[in-house]
């Protein structure tokens, strides 16, 4: 095997096969995706912010309190930042509180199997999706799948509608003052499986890999979720910063000729 | 449809290129092939600047405080369960 120092190597394409060769010098599981460069000097480094080093924990011989102890030490504090992904899964307070009170619960009662070292925050995220699927999802009596089906279509076929008309810098300008409210709106608007993988990359900055782990679901299709859901997503704050007047650029109008079905809308 | 091709010859590729680039998601060779298009080409920077900006916001609005009393719950129920053993 050949260590190459300055390059990374990733499988190709679509990421969704390891090649069995171990030139494979990438761990994308260990990449941020806050900034490129960054990025990628974790990538050579195989470094991983949220694992924290690997302590000094016999499972073996630990007694319920001392795992009770140690649970409250390093999973508490993750508390705000799942009641976030909670939000975006409940859709209100109340049941995004009950379902993180459930899923750490669960990772209590399953915190035996954790693996000391390894990312604890990703782990809880795992166990808060599936909590979720499980708990919340039935609730509904609905299929997902075939519900988000209906918004996809009906959603897409919108964004083609001006989003190929590209947003100019001024757009970008205008979206820059939409309040917060709007955006979690606009993201609460898209297909949740699509809404929790931006969630993922954005929010947490976790690379393909991290989300494919935590929502259970091949990379490749980690990658089209994220794809088409920030092309809703940004469709949608377009839409909302017309709607409030933010779309004051007349150039755009006249820019493209694939502009006409917006007029349309 | 874009005018550019640099980055691929449809708006789809140009995009996956671009949030590839945002996720961390490239080889070094390839980053450093995108940032060198990103900054000659005014066109694509403007779609990467859109990108980074809703990155932005996004987790803006998104980064919220649990309530007071939620941690509190918690630590209540834990301490209430037997953990099953391994």
């Amino acid at each position: 095997m050949t260590l190459v120092k300055d390059r990374v190597v990733l499988p190709e394409p679509g990421y969704g096969t390891q090649p069995d060769s171990p030139q494979l010098t990438v761990d994308l599981a260990t990449m941020s995706t806050t900034e490129p460069a960054a990025a990628a000097m974790y990538q050579a480094a195989g470094a991983d912010d949220d694992a924290m080093a690997a302590p000094d924990v016999d499972l073996a011989t630990e007694t319920t309190e001392q795992r009770r102890e140690r649970f409250e030490r390093d999973a508490m504090q993750y508390v705000d930042q799942l009641y976030s992904a909670a939000m975006r899964m409940a859709r209100n307070p109340s049941d995004a509180e009950d379902l993180v009170q459930e899923a750490y619960t669960k990772a209590f009662s399953a915190f035996h199997q954790y693996k000391p070292g390894t990312n604890l925050k990703a782990w809880l995220y795992r166990i808060l999706t599936n909590t979720y699927i499980n708990l919340y999802r039935k609730r509904q009596r609905e299929p997902l799948q075939s519900n988000s089906d209906t918004i996809e279509d009906w959603q897409l076929a919108k964004a083609e509608s001006h989003t190929s008309a590209g947003l100019r810098s001024a757009e970008t300008e205008a979206l820059d003052h939409l309040p917060d409210s709007d955006v979690k709106n606009a993201l609460q608007s898209i297909p949740e499986e699509f809404r929790l993988a931006v969630y993922f990359a954005d929010v947490e900055g976790y690379a393909y890999k991290q989300i494919s782990e935590i929502m259970n679901t091949p990379i490749g299709t980690v990658m089209s979720r994220l794809h088409r859901g920030r092309k809703m997503l940004r469709d949608m704050l377009a839409d909302y910063a017309a709607e409030r007047g933010f779309r004051a650029h007349t150039e755009d109008q006249a820019a493209a000729g694939s502009n006409n079905q917006e007029k349309e809308k | 449809m874009s005018d550019c091709q640099g980055l691929g010859d449809c708006d789809d590729t140009r995009m996956q290129r671009i949030y590839e680039y945002l996720d961390g998601a490239l080889t070094r060779e390839d980053l450093t092939e995108i940032k060198q298009h990103l900054d000659t080409c005014e066109e694509c920077a403007e779609q990467y600047d859109l990108e980074c900006l809703i990155r932005t916001m996004v987790k803006r609005s998104c980064t919220e405080s649990a309530p007071e009393n939620l941690k509190n719950s918690i630590l209540d129920r834990i301490h209430a369960i037997k953990p099953v053993e391994a």
